[in-house]
């Protein structure tokens, strides 16, 4: 051995900052964790079969409660579900079927235009309202007023105020609903406001409004679908209760609730015209929420490290 | 010394937090300068308030009294739009805690260029990529590392990347809290290499915070010893590590290990004992014990100092 042998070999330094693992992804990460659940798979394929079916098939069936071309058709009153009528016909003749489907569509458009006000809402404002000590001072007095006021009572004075219809039911339940979220975000947001790397960005004259969307923002998506998927099916229930206690939509419009009201007297006479209602009502309702549930568990980054 | 700029003055500040009878002051009538282009150092245990005051300066902890002044302009307090992005520009920090003081839902190509996007420092998205290239590269970080998130990094690497993110400001003042504690020893090199080139290249002043005295004797100019909130000593740093005279900094100096296994072994520890002052009746103050060299002492301990000094 001598030393002409070795030869120095340069150090390659920049070698050793190389990152080996394949690139990370929030989004993919999250949709591999969400499709990693059977069960949420198949709540999400009931979910999106109940949408195609309540949004097409009123197109074609065409169903309006007040039209009831076989009110005088003794035959065609009572049918039991058969082949034909897959849910049976009620006490004017109709359809079940297409009643339950109309009622749907518009449950679920209630519901899905009230949790989208009052998601945007409460995000918004409550993102800003946890941020600033400023507007915490004003906005917890406003709340606090409000927040002690029964919710449902609300609604119903406002509905009595402004009258039945899907507009005026969208507005109440918004209205009653955004401080809520925007509640829930705040303390959220109090949580991670004076992290580091919050306060490495205010140290860089980052903007407020976009620490709120860079920094703040990504780390509530989790928090957000947790609301969404509990909004859901709560306004699908309220619509529902609504409806029934006659201060929803009115009977002149298709709604789970106002049929599961208009049916409960045939209860023990022909007990599926409201067994049947009921019953979708809920499993609209338990789909949306798992389906959520588990949208919010797969977008918490904690759960992609396996 | 008399020839050198003062670019950074820290006139008796106190920061007390909480509210109420809650309260609890971390800074106390602290008082120091900072010569442009020096390395100034604090130095003090855990709590000992050297956050706080590193937070000050960058105006994350406002001031309940004293004021700051950095290029003969006063920087606490409320600014103007202008001076306050004046002051942004001028003055960065790098963060304590690499593992928190990174946006882990952004990307490192986000997150060295959010200084850029506020000031809108580029001049076109060509111009902004080759920065993000260039500060990546000074700092030892690849371009390909753009595209990656914070949690895919080692802590040095992240400390790398908030260094690069307050570089890429073009600062003058750096403050820099306990940049390398985090990390573990083989890598605190590293960094420590990279503040000083980066002093070098762009005559960058740097108040560097640090937990003890080893660290800190081969990179400051000057050392200010900081204990419960207050400056006890400050000097400059031979004079400091070879008459130190407070009792606090003599504690400090007995536990920076030493090369020599030997002397190491026969070393005694020094506890700091807070009851060796007698404040009752003397009340201490900040002095000037000999040019350059500040002390927190009463009248007898200038006297047994000066002593000392002789
Ligand atoms: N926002 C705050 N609210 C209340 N107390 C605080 C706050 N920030 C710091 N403190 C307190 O002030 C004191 C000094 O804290 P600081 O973070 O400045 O210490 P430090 O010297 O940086 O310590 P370390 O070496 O552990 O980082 C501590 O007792 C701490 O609990
Ligand atoms: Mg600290």
């Amino acid at each position: 051995m001598s030393d002409n042998k070795f030869t120095f070999v340069q150090l390659e330094e920049s070698a050793s900052e190389h990152i080996a693992s394949p690139q990370y992804s929030y989004w993919k990460s999250v949709f591999r964790k969400f499709f990693s659940s059977k069960l949420a798979i198949f709540m999400l394929i009931v979910a999106f079969s109940v949408l195609l079916i309540a949004f097409i098939q009123p197109i074609f069936s065409k169903y309006n409660p007040t039209i009831m071309p076989h009110i005088n058709d003794r035959t065609m009153k009572y049918i039991r579900p058969n082949a034909t009528y897959w849910f049976g016909t009620d006490d004017v003749g109709n359809s079940l079927f297409d009643a339950v489907w109309a009622g749907t569509k518009n449950s679920l458009i209630i519901s899905l235009i009230a949790t989208a006000i009052t998601t945007v809402l409460g995000v918004i404002v409550g993102m800003f309202w946890g941020y600033s000590k400023k507007m915490d001072q004003i906005m917890i007095q406003i709340y606090n007023v409000f927040a002690n006021i029964p919710f449902t009572l609300l609604v119903m004075v406002l509905m009595y105020t402004f009258g039945q219809g899907m507009a005026q039911l969208i507005f109440a339940l918004s209205v009653t609903s955004w401080l809520g979220t925007a509640y829930f975000i705040r303390v959220q947001v109090m949580i991670i406001r004076d992290r580091e790397y919050n306060l490495a960005s205010r140290c860089l004259g980052t903007p407020t409004h976009r620490i709120l969307k860079q920094n703040v923002l990504p780390y509530l998506v989790s928090v957000i679908v947790t609301a969404i998927s509990r909004d859901v099916p709560l306004f699908i229930s309220y619509e529902v209760f609504l409806s029934f206690i006659g201060v929803g939509l009115s009977q002149k419009e298709a709604s789970l609730g106002g049929m599961i009201q208009k049916y409960s007297v045939y209860l023990q006479s022909a007990s599926y015209l409201f067994w049947i209602p009921v019953c979708i009502s809920a499993f609209i309702s338990v789909s949306f929420y798992i389906v959520g549930q588990t949208l919010a568990d797969a977008s918490d980054p904690r759960t992609h490290m396996v | 010394m008399d020839d050198k700029k003062v670019i950074l003055e820290v006139k008796d500040l106190s920061i007390t937090f909480g509210s109420g009878k809650k309260t609890f002051t971390a800074v106390k009538n602290v008082n120091f300068n900072v010569f442009e282009g020096e390395t100034f150092a604090i130095v003090g245990e855990s709590g000992s308030g050297k956050t706080t005051i590193g937070r000050a300066i960058v105006r994350i902890n406002p001031l309940s009294s004293g004021e700051i002044i950095y290029d003969d302009k006063k920087i606490s307090g409320k600014l103007s739009k202008e001076m306050d992005q004046w002051v942004i520009k001028n003055i960065q920090m790098v963060f304590q805690d690499p593992a928190a003081s990174l946006n882990e839902r952004a990307t490192i190509d986000y997150i060295i260029s959010e200084g850029l996007y506020n000031f809108k420092l580029y001049k076109n998205e060509e111009d902004r990529k080759a920065k993000v290239d260039q500060a990546l590269s000074d700092v030892g970080l690849l371009p390909e590392h753009k595209s990656r998130y914070p949690h895919e990094f080692s802590g040095g690497q992240r400390q790398r990347v908030g260094i690069a993110r307050a570089m890429i400001m073009e600062p003058k003042l750096l403050i820099a809290d306990e940049p390398i504690s985090a990390l573990d020893v083989s890598i605190r090199a590293q960094v420590l290499n990279l503040l000083k080139k980066f002093q070098k290249e762009r005559n960058l002043t740097v108040v560097f915070v640090a937990h003890d005295l080893s660290v800190v004797r081969f990179i400051s100019d000057r050392i200010a010893v900081i204990h419960k909130g207050r400056i006890v000593e400050l000097a400059e740093t031979e004079e400091l590590f070879n008459n130190s005279l407070h009792p606090y900094t003599k504690s400090l100096l007995s536990a920076v290990p030493l090369p020599d296994p030997e002397i190491e072994k026969s070393k005694e520890l020094i506890v700091y004992d807070e009851s060796v002052h007698d404040y009752s009746v003397d009340k201490p103050s900040f002095h000037e014990i000999k040019p350059g060299h500040f002390i927190w002492a009463n009248q007898a301990e200038l006297e047994k100092y000066r002593l000392e000094l002789k």
